[in-house]
């Protein structure tokens, strides 16, 4: 094997690399220096993302274990966007609040993408798993980042999200071993007969939970709300987003290419998923007080929609799937970065302290607007479109009824994210002047404001992309 | 093979029983670990039943995975120790007033 084979799996390496070479240069730095190590991840980040339209990428590593195409590019190329957007909307706040552990900081974000990158394109199941907690062991640390402070409990955040990853690890690794053991071989292409057996059927369930625990699906949404609201909040604009987009293209890998004869035992149990993340995300979402945690219960409720694209049959809705992940980053990465800058200015990260922001910082306010609307699914905002093409594909597979009901829920939706729109715009606030934010942040905010807005006026060359994307999966 | 998924799947159950009863952060470390091991039985013990040498293989990832999870999984509750006192379970709850 020679250094050229693995070309498909560039993008993965470029970041592991840089995540090696992080921690070299931290090292080598003065602490005075220590901030550049964050425009430097920016720059590798945003410089593997225009690669990934540079190198070629197509094609297979070791006889098919791992597969390249246009999915897998489609999807590192979110996942690489939205790290760099965290990553720039977090410089100022890591360097001020942790000045000695900013290399750790970027390098444990950077494995935690390898990890990411190179999931989607794993077809065979030791390589599949290794990626999967490659992705989900630095979270666990990132979560857990940093002191108490404005309310936030970061070890208690971190805690939550271990033992929940970790059990939900270990129910996986049930069902992957029982596949493995029966089948023989780890490859997804032979990991199921055509004709499965019942002990394949429980395997599937095994890990059908196992996932679910991992994107936040309810009934196993526990650690969610605790984890956003107690980890720093430039993480869970990383954690709300990029693993999630990952958690997909693994629930795609493992659900349509390795175990598609065993659709007749997890798709109903998806379609109860689906409802049951709906209605709790939604409901839940509507008392909340604190901003991260109503994000929170919005996130779980987005995720339901997502997996309505999942239920929407298997080429328009994993397209559509992937297109609402694109809306959705832009949305979700805005709003915590939002919500990241009020706290910054020594508000606090309760709705109420959004009161009078429209008066105070227009265009923070504007913005806000904008990523609710989009979360909304209100029309000519990037996530209307989401939420009609999961529909649209929903419909087109035969789930009248998940369309009915994902209606139903958007209206009260629209209830608790207009909810939040109303502090903002409406109610009065005792302080006055505008929200200092920093540059960096403030340049993130706007692309995520681009994206929302530019996905809304042109979503067509997107969807288009997305379609491609799909005839890659297999 | 019955034998060795059976063994396996109590195993499995007495994880999972742990994990819901248990309010110890450790403890319920060591039952995912159980739950892991009663993983890896079913890899090795189902690969040598099938003669397959890629059961084996895929437990010595697992057992690596397990490691590194179980080694930050005592880091956080050492930090959890550190600002806290205790490291029960059902008393962290601070955010859910």
């Amino acid at each position: 094997m020679s250094l050229a084979d693995l070309q498909p799996l560039m993008l993965g390496l470029i970041v592991a690399c840089a995540a090696l070479l992080l921690l070299l240069v931290d090292l080598l730095l003065k602490p005075s220096a220590r901030p550049t190590l964050g425009w430097l991840t920016f720059a590798i980040l945003t410089g593997t993302l225009a690669a990934s339209w540079l190198l070629p990428l197509d094609g297979e590593v070791q006889a098919g274990v791992w597969q390249g195409s246009l999915w897998t590019t489609f999807l590192a190329r979110l996942m690489l966007g939205a790290a760099a957007l965290a990553v720039l909307g977090g410089l100022d706040y890591v360097a001020r609040a942790w000045p000695y552990r900013q290399g750790e900081y970027y390098t444990l974000l950077l494995f935690s993408l390898a990890g990411m990158v190179l999931l989607p394109g794993c077809r065979e199941l030791a390589a599949f798993v290794v990626c999967f907690e490659l992705m989900g062991i630095p979270l666990y640390v990132l979560a857990a980042f940093g002191k108490n402070e404005n309310g936030r409990k970061p070890a208690e955040a971190g805690m939550k999200l271990l033992l929940i990853g970790a059990a939900s690890t270990a129910i996986t690794f049930f069902g992957a071993a029982l596949l493995v053991g029966l089948a023989g071989s780890s490859r997804f292409v032979e990991l199921v007969p055509y004709e499965p057996g019942p002990l394949h059927g429980v395997a599937a369930l095994l890990l059908l939970a196992g996932m679910a625990f991992k994107i936040g699906v309810a009934p196993f949404h526990m650690w969610v709300p605790d984890t956003y609201e107690g980890a720093p909040t430039p993480v869970v604009a990383f954690l709300s987003v990029a693993p999630k987009v990952a958690g997909f293209a693994a629930f795609a890998s493992v659900f349509l290419v390795a175990t598609p004869t065993l659709a007749s035992t997890w798709r109903p149990m998806l379609w109860l998923l689906v409802v049951i993340t709906m209605v709790i995300g939604n409901l839940v979402a509507i008392p909340q007080k604190n901003l991260k945690r109503l994000m929170a219960f919005s996130g779980v409720a987005q995720v339901g929609y997502i997996l309505l694209g999942f239920l929407g049959g298997v080429e328009f809705g994993a397209a559509m799937m992937l297109f609402y992940l694109a809306a959705y980053l832009f949305a979700n990465v805005g709003m915590f970065l939002v919500a990241h800058a009020i706290a910054e200015a020594g508000e606090g990260e309760d709705i109420v302290h959004l009161n009078g922001l429209a008066r105070r910082s227009p265009w923070l306010a504007l913005a806000l607007l904008m990523f609710l609307l989009s979360l909304a699914g209100i029309p000519f905002v990037a996530g209307f479109w989401a939420k009609f093409y999961v529909f649209t594909a929903a419909w087109r597979a035969g789930h009248g009824e998940m369309v009915l009901l994902g209606a139903l829920f958007a209206t009260v939706a629209l209830f608790y994210y207009l909810g939040v729109a109303r502090a903002a715009f409406v109610n009065k606030s005792e302080r006055s002047g505008p929200v200092p934010v920093k540059r960096p942040l403030a340049l993130a905010i706007v692309v995520c404001l681009l994206g929302t807005v530019g996905l809304g006026a042109w979503p067509n060359p997107l969807v288009e992309a997305a379609l491609a994307a799909v005839q890659g999966l297999y | 093979m019955i034998a060795i998924l059976l063994i396996a799947s109590a195993l499995f159950c007495a994880g999972v029983f742990g994990l819901l009863t248990q309010k110890h952060a450790i403890g319920v470390m060591i039952a995912i670990e159980v739950m892991i091991n009663a993983a890896n039985l079913v890899l090795v013990g189902l690969g040598q039943h099938k003669g397959a040498a890629v059961g084996q293989s895929f437990a010595l990832f697992t057992i690596a995975i397990a490691v590194a999870e179980v080694v930050v999984g005592l880091a956080i509750v050492l930090l959890l120790y550190r600002s806290r006192g205790d490291v029960q379970v059902d008393e962290a709850r601070e955010m859910r007033q």
